[in-house]
């Protein structure tokens, strides 16, 4: 019986191709791009898992104050670790994390070679059991027993070593400390939001043994005792900000201890975090909800067409039940049908995911393999896809033509299916109005993503090139390299800065003159330069900062923006040049110029307070050389700039950045989600209308007769193209209409994140609809034509 | 007595009017016998076959099928019934186009739960019965006419019913082919098969024992 319900519906399968393949083609892209995207989430979910303790550690973020907007950060003093673990008893070790340098790429020097690195870690020596770091030359025990040792993985060593012998090696950084190689570890796992390629002690810096509760840069990760209160221990922790801060210097109010698990995808609000392996769980819940939308439009196709075609089924299914079949065998019958047609799709999507993979990194900006497929939850995730899409594709045709009666036999049942009618043309609105909502959101994605591209910053980031010279071994070099590039023929300026817009600068705030405990917090950037020129600032009153300041000048020369200018409260620029500027830098500091706004940070912020200043001395260095070249032959420039660079700095490795590059990688999120809504609106629409197409050859068939008689009346192709293509249209129409609120309501939250954002115009809604239409239309009309162009002889002769 | 049927009343509402299929009719069908309903289009003659077949419904009267009610029955235990005792032969013969000839003939044993080895049993006798044992693996697009019909019946009767129902079972085949298969009917009917036939030939209601002429729904006894 049961084989006989196979036989039965593989043949099924096999006289209907068309059908067949529609359904396959669709389901199978389905099934394929949930594959990945479940391949993709599997692995983001497995992050951090694998530690012995993962279930234990937590890494301390903490809460600021209202200055500071009430954000969440990773970072905080190197005091409050081991405050932690002093009085806190059921927390059992801790371990301080900062990249070195704040972050900042170092400079290695090995003999007479330099190499840049941007793994390099300052952290306690607990780090290594807490995170089972398995050692291949060393241990964990004795790694930082010596003074100055530095451990490293094996890629790393590898890219300073190569094959050669790494231990009792020594290292420079930076141009400062001399490190030894003291142990080799195996790379740490790929999904682990740890990403140290090399690191070192701590406790050999004044990071690790000076320390105290103001500056807020290192990462601190805790361990716990099993089943401790994580609630209890977080009071215990926040409590101990009252005792060591006074009142007026909390600027953070609260410690939050994230799971370590969790890192990896819930960390979009929490800043300051240096791991550069995190998710985002948002990116995962729309990339899920996507993928299933896809599937599900694939599955409404099956819908359709399988009660599309259920008068060619009817009297199949009438001879058996008077042959004796009952609804329940009938219903089994089509559950078979579909399950069968589902597993064939399942196999050819399946397959199709190995060979796409490649297309879909993009999306993901996660490197899959091969391997990644074949994991076991995505193999019981396509056991379970085959269950779900045989119910929901399989269910409505099933029930629906299980209950045709056997009186069609004898031609008594002829009532319209007028409920069935309705249910299928709600379907295919609902597959138009996915896809035209998908593509409202990538044309409104990819506007926003020009309007950035286009949008006046206030400067100038194009042909500006940032070169590190922040490990410089002293400031003669610097200066030294400054001059020789500022003679190159194809550089305009320079500017040695401490900071290219956006990217390390120092937090301060500016006070007014008048009492005023708040202040506005703005960055501060030194410079010895002259940033309006090389940044092509629009000076609004004033001057640029002075070139030259002569010995012994104490004054501090200042740049404000108009931010500053108006919290500042001056009516117009004029008023302020001159004036005195309080701002954390003593009594001397004034302001010699004031600029218009611009965007040093991305569009989706507003200009926050920006102030360059110069001075003969001053906490901060000077890291940066801003060079704005003006040349076609890039190449050749940058070969130039690197020998006289290697010239000046010799034990420093060449380390720049072109800023046009970093403010396009602002939007990098973005310009993912600009891709994925691409591929993911070409899917859904490519399959809505192999729907559609399918579901016009049938109406075409099922009006041969009509479409025979109209023609022998008169009617032209164009007509009968007319006649058929109409109601579909109608269709898209409605989907539209349905598609356009929904598209806005979701756009306008979209642009919401964003301080500067693009109107949503017309006619990019009336630009989908159109090209909605026009889609439908071409596909409807196919089937339409070669109806039309039939010869109605044949179609009337049968019968 | 197999089967009664005393004043039944069909009809539907049409515009307003009601429109009897069937009116006030009386039948009483004993074992063994070959009946031909006659009458023109429109006559009731596919409807009251389709309630005997208890494929349709009535609205009143009472149907007795070997002493059970069949009015009263629930809908379950009417297909039992049906599916126990009556073979439907139909004029466009209804094969499963999916199903090879052997295939098709085998059908109702397995919605009668028979085993395997009885099922291959039963359906080679008829194909020997009705010498098709060579086109059993064919398709029904691959036979003619006449042959699908025979296929048509070979599946009503693999079953063993005691009552087969032909609604104009040679309608569409020509005269030579038509009269092949009153002959076998005319034998079943000899066998002890009970048969009731609807048609509009003559002829073909001769083969019968009894003749019965319907119009607009009621028995016409002119």
């Amino acid at each position: 019986m049961i084989r006989n319900y196979f036989k039965i519906a593989w043949r099924n399968i096999l006289a209907n191709k068309l059908f067949t393949l529609l359904n396959i083609a669709g389901l199978a892209i389905g099934v394929c791009v949930c594959v990945i995207l479940f391949s993709f989430v599997n692995k983001e979910l497995s992050y951090d898992k694998m530690y012995s303790n993962s279930e234990d550690i937590y890494r301390v973020n903490m809460e600021t104050s209202e200055a500071y907007d009430y954000e969440t950060w990773a970072t905080m003093p190197n005091a409050v670790g081991p405050a932690i673990v002093a009085e806190i008893p059921q927390v059992e070790t801790m371990t301080r994390l900062i990249k070195d340098d704040f972050g900042a790429t170092a400079s290695l020097k090995i003999g007479d070679k330099n190499y840049t690195e941007d793994g390099l870690y300052l952290a306690d020596a607990s780090l290594f059991k807490m995170f089972d770091f398995k050692f291949l030359q060393g241990n964990s025990e004795t790694a930082f027993s010596e003074p100055k040792s530095i451990v490293l993985s094996m890629s790393a060593k590898e890219k300073l070593f190569g094959a050669k012998e790494a231990m009792h090696k020594l290292i420079t950084v930076n141009n400062s400390d001399t490190l030894q190689v003291s142990g080799i570890y195996a790379d740490l796992p790929k999904n682990s939001v740890m990403d140290c390629a090399m690191v070192y002690n701590i406790m050999d810096s004044w990071m690790g043994t000076n320390v105290y509760w103001s500056n807020a840069s290192y990462e601190t990760y805790v361990q716990l005792q099993p089943n401790a209160d994580v609630a209890e221990i977080e009071k215990r922790a926040t409590a101990l900000i009252d005792k060591n801060v006074d009142k007026d210097g909390q600027y953070f109010t609260k410690f939050i201890f994230q799971p370590l698990t969790k890192i990896h995808l819930y960390s979009a609000d929490v800043r300051e975090g240096y791991s550069t392996k995190l998710g985002n769980i948002t990116t995962i819940k729309s990339l899920m909800f996507l993928s299933l939308l896809v599937l599900f439009i694939a599955c409404i196709n099956y819908m359709n067409l399988a009660t599309a075609n259920s008068r060619k089924r009817a009297k199949g299914i009438g001879v058996n039940k008077v042959l004796g079949a009952n609804r329940r065998q009938m219903l089994f019958l089509f559950y078979v049908e579909t399950g069968i047609l589902v597993l064939v799709s399942i196999i050819v999507g399946y397959a199709a995911s190995f060979l796409t993979l490649p297309l879909f990194q993009n999306v993901t900006s996660s490197e899959l393999a091969f391997s990644d497929l074949l994991a076991a939850p995505i193999l019981v995730g396509l056991l379970l896809i085959w269950i779900v899409v045989t119910i929901i594709a399989g269910s409505y045709p099933a029930i629906a033509m299980s209950g045709i009666s056997p009186l069609i036999l004898v031609n008594k049942s002829k009532k319209k299916n007028s409920a069935s009618e309705y249910v299928r043309k709600g379907l295919v609105v609902f597959q138009f109005a996915a896809s035209i909502v998908l593509i409202i959101a990538v044309t409104i994605i990819l506007q926003q993503m020009a309007f950035i591209k286009n949008k006046n910053l206030g400067y100038d980031p194009n042909g500006i090139i940032a070169i590190s010279v922040k490990s410089a071994e002293n400031q003669q070099q610097i200066d030294a390299f400054t001059k020789a590039v500022e003679k190159h023929s194809n550089v305009e300026s320079v500017s040695a800065v401490q900071a290219m817009p956006g990217v390390g600068e120092s937090g301060r705030s500016v006070q007014k003159l008048v009492t005023d405990n708040v202040g506005l917090p703005i960055a501060s950037c030194r410079t010895n330069g002259k940033v309006v020129k090389t940044l092509k600032l629009n000076l609004l009153a004033g001057n640029e900062l002075p070139e030259h300041i002569a010995e012994g000048d104490s004054i501090i020369y200042t740049l404000i923006n108009e931010k500053i200018l108006s919290y500042l409260d001056y009516k117009t620029a004029e008023d302020a040049v001159g004036k005195i500027i309080n701002t954390e830098l003593g009594s001397r500091a004034i302001i010699t110029g004031v600029v218009k706004n611009f965007n040093f940070s991305s569009l989706k912020e507003d200009v926050g307070g920006y102030m360059y200043y110069k001075s003969s001395s001053a906490p901060e260095g000077i890291r940066t050389l801003l060079v704005r070249y003006n040349t076609q032959k890039l190449p050749q420039f940058m070969g130039q700039l690197e020998k006289t660079f290697n010239e000046n700095l010799p034990n420093t490795a060449f380390d720049y950045q072109f800023v046009d590059r970093h403010v396009a990688q602002l939007y990098a999120s973005e310009e993912k989600t600009a891709s994925t809504a691409t591929i993911f609106s070409a899917l859904a629409i490519f399959i809505a209308c192999l729907g559609l197409f399918g579901l016009a050859a049938f109406m075409a068939e099922q009006r041969t007769k009509e479409i025979g008689v109209r023609k022998v009346l008169g009617a032209t192709v164009a007509n009968l193209t007319k006649l058929l293509t109409k109601d579909f249209l109608k269709l898209v129409l409605v989907a539209f209409v349905i598609a356009a609120p929904i598209a806005y309501w979701l756009m306008n939250k979209w642009l919401l994140d964003f301080a500067y954002r693009t109107e949503m115009s017309w006619w990019v809604f009336a630009l989908a609809g159109l090209a909605a239409v026009l889609i439908a239309l071409i596909t409807v009309s196919f089937q339409a034509i070669k109806a039309a162009i039939a010869n109605p002889v044949k179609s009337l002769r049968t019968e | 007595m197999l089967l009664e049927l005393n004043n039944i009343f069909k009809w539907v509402n049409q515009g307003g009017n009601r429109v009897f299929l069937l009116k006030d009719l009386n039948l009483e069908v004993e074992e063994g016998e070959f009946i031909s309903i006659m009458g023109p289009s429109g006559s009731g003659k596919s409807t009251l076959l389709n309630v005997i077949g208890m494929l349709d419904g009535f609205q009143e009267g009472e149907y007795k099928f070997l002493d059970e009610s069949v009015h009263a029955m629930k809908e379950k235990n009417r297909s039992k019934l049906y599916k126990e005792y009556i073979g439907f032969v139909f004029q466009a013969y209804h094969l499963i186009d999916e199903l090879t000839v052997y295939e098709n003939i085998e059908t109702p044993l397995l919605y009668k739960n028979i085993k395997s080895a009885e099922r291959k049993a039963l359906v080679a006798d008829m194909l020997d019965r009705f010498n098709i044992v060579g086109k059993k693996d064919l398709f029904p697009a691959q036979l003619s006419g006449g042959q699908q019909q025979l296929v048509g019946i070979a599946r009503a009767l693999v079953a063993k019913p005691k009552l087969i129902l032909a609604d104009e079972p040679t309608g569409n085949l020509n005269s030579n082919q038509g009269e092949e298969i009153m002959q076998l009917f005319k034998e079943l009917n000899q066998e002890g098969v009970t048969i009731i036939q609807a048609t509009h030939s003559e002829t073909n209601a001769a083969y019968g024992s009894r003749t019965l002429h319907l119009l607009d729904g009621r028995r016409d006894h002119k």
